[in-house]
């Protein structure tokens, strides 16, 4: 059953370089009154920044004029970051699994850790794409995540 | 385009070890100062570089990059690449990309200086 969402605060983003540490901050803020414990804030606050820095990239190719689209939502048991562009068409994902022996060996770029950064960080991680958009929805479960 | 938000300063604890000071961001705009701090340590005869994270405030996926590439000069001049100073957070994300197998962690750079030296 899904839980009861109550949304706590949305908001827009220039798509350019840096703004994913604005986006990365606002959140952070905004949790406090959670009491969360240092760990599981530091996992939501990379997992924002790397899923805004991939839709400013990646779905709005940089341009300022189209924003990223954040919201929060918590319900008793669980936080929810959303984090949608305005990209069109299949998104381009990292081809393979990033594999630290295969980029020693010069088999994958040293790059393209974004996505495996922010699955590692999520407890569930909901991508939809539809008609001119694409959202990440990063879901954190937080009974006995509080200090 | 961003300017890089980092400070980078190296040094000499021994003939054979440099450390490389990391003060601020490690992300995209970092790459070049952190390149250039990497062929300053290279020195000849260095065998052993330690990052010093101490002063780390973010680093991104990109800066996870950085550190890889890092790590495949440094294997090419059969250098050994090491860290200290990490949050635990960092080295959480360390153990995730398996640079903790490839990059040895130390709590502080003392330790990480006493064990280049071995």
């Amino acid at each position: 059953m899904d839980p009861a969402w109550r949304t706590l605060a949305e908001f827009n983003l220039p798509s350019q370089p840096g703004n994913e540490k604005i986006a990365m901050a606002r959140v952070a803020l905004l949790i406090e009154p959670f009491n969360l414990k240092e760990s599981l804030v530091e996992r939501i606050k990379t997992a924002v920044a790397e899923a805004t820095m991939n839709a400013m990239e990646h779905g709005n190719h940089y341009q300022a004029d189209v924003p990223v689209q954040i919201s929060l939502d918590a319900s008793k048991s669980k936080l929810r970051v959303k984090i949608e562009d305005q990209g069109v068409g299949p998104r381009r994902q990292t081809p393979e699994i990033p594999d630290l022996d295969a980029k020693l060996a010069g088999l994958q770029s040293p790059r393209g850790w974004g996505l495996f950064l922010i699955r590692s960080m999520v407890d569930e991680l909901i991508v939809t794409t539809g008609d001119g958009f694409h959202r990440l929805e990063l879901i954190f479960n937080l009974i006995g995540k509080r200090s | 385009m961003n300017q890089p938000k980092v400070m980078l300063a190296v040094q000499s604890p021994n003939d054979l070890t440099r450390v490389i000071k990391i003060k601020g961001e490690i992300n995209s705009q970092a790459e070049a100062p952190l390149m250039e701090a990497y062929a300053e340590a290279s020195a000849q005869g260095v065998r052993a570089i330690i990052l010093d994270f101490s002063d780390l405030e973010y680093m991104n996926s990109s800066g996870i990059g950085l550190l890889v590439t890092l790590l495949i000069r440094a294997n090419r001049q059969r250098q050994k690449l090491m860290a200290c100073g990490l949050s635990a957070h960092y080295q959480q994300i360390f153990e995730l990309t398996r640079l903790n197998e490839a990059i040895a962690i130390f709590p502080d750079e003392k330790a990480a200086v006493a064990a280049a030296s071995l």
